[in-house]
């Protein structure tokens, strides 16, 4: 992703300097003098033939690039030797639910977390983002690309990340009030730590719901 | 006998059976009028949107700020968007259009009057409908306010009924300015006024209306399911019941990508006659320019996509987005190349038009060289909805709207009001709004591309290094603010006191400086035949050549000695 934004960045800055140095350049030069006569210039054909064409050279190449480049960011990630055993064939699949504000990521053993998404380094990362009321934009923007979880569809991003640690997002599509205060984290863990992770998630949750049906059967408000 | 004929010439006088100048003004359906009142009502509302976008700059002025609510800073934010594009841009487009556009064709005024009166009627009853909605509650919904979000279940107050009903209104009005330009450049030229002879700005105001007639549409229908969708139980925008969030965003941004092209058109028409004027030269290959501008306006509403790389749209729907966004660097490419060539070997007089109109190529040159980078799928996934778009968009749009559509203004100021605008509060107007720009814009964009500072969040947090940016960017904004007032106020104070200028102000070529200043309501008593792309220049040497004829036959016929 970031080979696009640099090419993205030199095609800028050729424009840019293109066109303001022409423009300076010929506002420096024909200021008027006086007794200087205008040049009734019409015409170049052959000038403008070749200008255009040097644009549409230009603007191919970039779309090949940009085709190329993009193909290259959609590629499924393979998981490494070092990553997760269980997703060696296919991507480990994570749902990430949006909601006025705040992410929840539901993990394939049945676990959950809010906020926070654990995932194993190494491993190739398939997350299906939804949404339960109106658009959100996952954005990790050191991780992946930004995508939109808009209701009733799913959306699915792959990733994947050699390097342990925290990468902070925010959500990118106002989605209301509250909405520059719904931020995510990823935490990317090894596969051990991730292992453990779910698995304590997991019985924590169920002994906090057996819990609350014990209490409500016995009669008591939890 | 002299005392009896005084009182029948006043009794039969034009000028004294006329009402006060309000009422005048109200009940007019001359394009003249109809397009001052939109100038003046658009550079009212950039007075305001100014205003509003200094309000969320100061909230985002520290981390972690609480100047204004989260809701507050929503509301202001739906506001800005709608004033400024729908009340400030448009408007001011779309009022050159309709004053300047049938003068330079050399009409007698338009085809369709009342038409274009009940568009500016429409057009004032969405600003009334907006910001009376400021009175209880303004839209939260965001500029462009997406679906399930403007729906009545996650905003149930009558903010985004208001907006809805007040953009609605607008657009409903350009719709029928549009068709009433159109009908007028079409059937209304002088004789002789073949579309290879037309002025680029009235080429400019072709392409523009038939753009305004083909997305206007769209952006109605779309606000009409929306308020089915609000107020009867729609469910065009719901999912799970067979409607579908994306249609939303599909239709409002065919309108607004295609409402961004129809200003950059604008703008290049009012720069291609600017430039011509002053550096004393025709256009440069004006008919390679004229289609440059038409595609522009067909190719760059067809890229409306690109602003929905993030969506779960088909990675096809994309690289079409992307083709059609890299397409249009052939026709903008060649726009500015033969504006530039324009003033190539011209005499180039720096007057307060072509100061403007040097800065809106420049500025625009910038905000399209960075939306190119957003149209690059894989880098647009990285900086879409970054402060980096909210900055391109800017810099092309001020550039457009405010530097060229300043640039306009001074220009055709003295065909409006027979006074020229100060020179010196011109070139102070325009060094504040260009180191505003640079100030308030450029920041944004190394926040959005760098850090990736999020758009139209109501704050950010301390730690994530993003203050200094946005220190600097509050502060561009309002040097940006005062370089607009300087304009503005140049415009009250010259309207009474600037210097007079006679019919033809700066030496132009086209039609509308035959006409007197300000024109009478009937434009033209005589037209001449148009021969050429410039019929005044004509004119001017038809003059000289009989008065260097008559001098020689003067000199020959006298006695020597």
């Amino acid at each position: 992703m970031n080979t696009l934004l640099w090419i993205g960045f030199v095609a800028d800055v050729i424009l840019v300097v293109a066109v303001n140095a022409a423009l300076f350049y010929a506002v420096r030069r024909f200021r008027s003098e006086r007794g200087a006569a205008p040049r009734q210039l019409l015409s170049g054909r052959g000038l403008q033939f070749r200008v255009a064409a040097v644009l549409t050279i230009f603007a191919a190449l970039l779309f090949v690039l940009g085709v190329v480049f993009t193909g290259k960011t959609r590629e499924t990630p393979s998981t490494g030797e070092a990553g997760l055993a269980a997703a060696k064939t296919e991507p480990l699949k994570i749902k990430a639910t949006g909601q006025q504000w705040v992410w929840r990521y539901d993990y394939p053993n049945g676990s959950f977390s809010y906020y926070k998404l654990v995932v194993p380094a190494a491993t190739a990362i398939e997350l299906e983002l939804v949404s339960t009321d109106v658009v959100h934009t996952w954005n990790v923007n050191d991780l992946a690309p930004k995508a939109d979880a808009v209701p009733g569809k799913t959306h699915t991003v792959l990733f994947s990340s050699e390097d342990e640690g925290v990468y902070e997002g925010e959500a990118s599509t106002l989605s209301g009030q509250s909405y520059a205060a719904m931020r995510t984290a990823v935490e990317v863990v090894s596969p051990q730590e991730y292992e453990e992770f779910v698995k304590t998630e997991k019985s924590e949750i169920e002994a906090a719901q057996e819990r609350v049906v014990g209490l409500i059967e016995n009669g008591e408000v939890p | 006998m002299t005392q009896s004929a005084a009182p029948e010439l006043v009794a039969h006088g034009y000028h004294d059976r006329r009402r006060p100048r309000w009422i005048e003004l109200a009940t007019s359906a001359d394009h003249k009028d109809l397009g001052q009142i939109l100038i003046c009502g658009a550079l009212g509302f950039l007075f305001i949107a100014a205003m509003q976008l200094i309000l969320m700059r100061l909230q985002l002025l520290v981390p972690e700020n609480t100047f204004l609510s989260p809701v507050g800073f929503n509301r202001m934010l739906s506001l800005y968007g709608a004033t400024s594009i729908f009340f400030f841009a448009l408007p001011l487009a779309l009022g050159f259009f309709s004053y300047a556009a049938p003068l330079q064709v050399g009409a007698r005024g338009t085809a369709l009057p009342r038409l274009g009166q009940i568009g500016v009627a429409f057009w004032v009853a969405g600003a009334v409908i907006l910001y009376a909605g400021f009175l209880f509650t303004p839209s939260e919904a965001g500029v462009n306010p997406l679906a399930p979000l403007s729906e009545s279940a996650f905003l149930s107050n009558n903010g985004v009924d208001a907006w809805a009903a007040a953009t609605g209104l607008a657009t409903l009005g350009f719709v029928l300015l549009a068709i009433n330009l159109v009908s007028t450049l079409r059937m209304m030229r002088a004789p002789g006024m073949a579309w290879r002879r037309v002025p680029l700005f009235a080429w400019a105001a072709t392409v523009s209306s038939w753009l305004m007639v083909v997305i206007g549409p769209v952006f109605l229908a779309a606000l009409t399911m929306l308020m089915i969708d609000r107020n009867y139980d729609g469910i065009f925008f719901a999912d799970g019941s067979g409607g579908a969030p994306l249609l939303w965003q599909h239709l409002s941004w065919i309108f607004f990508t295609g409402a961004y092209m129809l200003l950059l058109v604008f703008a290049f028409g009012a720069i291609g006659e600017v430039f011509a004027t002053f550096a004393r030269k025709p256009l440069f290959n004006r008919p390679v320019t004229m289609a440059a501008l038409a595609a522009i306006a067909v190719v760059g509403t067809l890229a409306w996509m690109q602003n929905m790389l993030t969506a779960p749209i088909g990675i096809g729907w994309m690289y079409f987005a992307m083709l059609m966004s890299l397409a249009l660097i052939v026709p903008f490419g060649l726009v500015i190349f033969n504006l530039i060539a324009t003033i190539a070997g011209g005499t180039l007089r720096m007057r307060a038009p072509a100061l403007f109109a040097i800065g809106a190529v420049s500025a625009i040159s910038i905000g399209l060289a960075a939306e190119l980078e957003q149209s690059l799928v894989a880098a647009g996934w990285h900086l879409h909805n970054t402060t980096d778009a909210t900055a391109a968009t800017h810099f092309a749009l001020i550039g457009g709207a405010v530097l060229g559509g300043f640039a306009a203004l001074y220009y055709w100021f003295p065909k409006m009001t027979g006074r020229t605008m100060g020179e010196l509060m011109a070139r102070f107007s325009f060094w504040a709004i260009v180191v505003g720009l640079v100030l308030g814009f450029v920041p944004l964009f190394l926040a959005g591309a760098e850090k990736g500072q999020v758009a139209d969040a109501y704050k950010y947090f301390s730690g994530s290094g993003l203050t200094a940016y946005n220190v600097i960017a509050t502060i561009g904004v309002v040097v940006l603010f005062v370089g607009l007032l300087l304009t503005i106020l140049n415009a009250i104070f010259s309207r009474a006191n600037g210097a007079p200028a006679g019919h033809d102000a700066w030496g132009g070529d086209t039609l509308e400086w035959f006409a007197s200043s300000p024109p009478e309501p009937h434009n033209f008593d005589v037209l001449p035949d148009v021969r050429s792309p410039r019929p005044l220049r004509d004119i001017r040497e038809a003059i000289g050549h009989r008065s260097r004829r008559s001098e020689a036959a003067a000199r020959e016929s006298q006695p020597v000695a």
